[in-house]
């Protein structure tokens, strides 16, 4: 009598290699992005993950978060709702990023990351001289 | 063990059982994580994981970017009930490109399959997930009967 309710995993495509077998499902974290005109604000929901799982990368224009889960799932569990997942998602950046400051708070489970624009990209008024 | 599972079953309810069935049909790769309940509605459910381990009970739930004083939990009988909020503080001076994580209060009540012994409840929060150990009430622990 199976005992758990397990999560759903997504069906592999076509032929399950070994790699796939052994894979934790793949969830695409909730992500707020707010804009302002020295910076761009990024807010990722990942619940249970813990610091070190968390990785950020930058590279040719894309941010690319993972974040793996672990200690929520277990075999004995009478009844689950959520599991042990690998948390991804990948987003392009623009051009105007300073990718050397960009600035990672992880507290509460919310992963907040900091994208200053580069001074090129800021705003400036014109100013017209007088002939 | 097929009554420990009904009455756990039991507990979490058969509405969520329905939903969780829907979450299975419509389920895509590239979903957020949690488009439960629908925009309308603010209250919504809290992901659960219960196990039993014999002398209590261990209950998860995903609470991210909720605070110990955001959280209410009360127990009355066995009648089990979370509750808490979460504000979504826009940064100053920044306006919004992307909203996917909701502002979101949520309340969920359990009825507990025994008694619990509620002066000894542990709760904790980390990284975003509560855990909650109920230890079950004497009478209710499992208990070996030698024959004479």
């Amino acid at each position: 009598m199976n005992k758990t309710k397990d999560m759903p995993t997504p069906a592999p495509q076509g032929k399950v290699t070994e790699s796939q077998k052994t894979r934790l499902p793949r969830l695409t974290p909730a992500v707020d992005i707010y804009e302002s005109d020295n910076a761009f604000q990024l807010l990722a929901d990942l619940p249970g993950v813990v610091r070190e799982n968390i990785s950020i990368n930058v590279e040719k224009g894309k941010l690319s978060l993972s974040a793996t889960r672990s200690g929520v799932s277990s075999k004995e569990a009478n009844w689950q709702e959520f599991a042990d997942v690998e948390y991804e998602r990948i987003f392009s950046v623009p051009q105007t990023i300073e990718v050397d400051r960009i600035e990672a708070q992880f507290s509460d489970g919310v992963l907040n990351l900091h994208l200053p624009k580069s001074a090129a990209a800021q705003p400036r008024k014109i100013s017209i001289a007088t002939a | 063990m097929l009554t420990r599972w009904n009455e756990i079953e039991k507990m979490v309810g058969a509405m969520d059982l329905f939903r969780s069935h829907f979450d299975k049909a419509l389920w895509r790769e590239n979903t957020p994580c949690y488009v439960r309940g629908d925009g309308y509605d603010k209250t919504q459910s809290l992901p659960t994981n219960v196990t039993d381990t014999g002398d209590s009970l261990v209950l998860l739930a995903e609470v991210p970017g909720v605070k110990k004083e955001d959280l209410s939990i009360n127990i009355n009988g066995t009648s089990l009930e979370i509750g808490g909020s979460r504000k979504n503080t826009l940064p100053e001076g920044f306006k919004a490109n992307r909203k996917e994580r909701m502002e979101r209060s949520f309340s969920r009540r359990f009825t507990l399959p025994y008694e619990v012994d509620a002066d000894s409840i542990e709760a904790s929060l980390n990284n975003g997930i509560l855990r909650l150990i109920l230890p079950k009430s004497e009478a209710a622990r499992p208990k070996q009967i030698t024959v004479h």
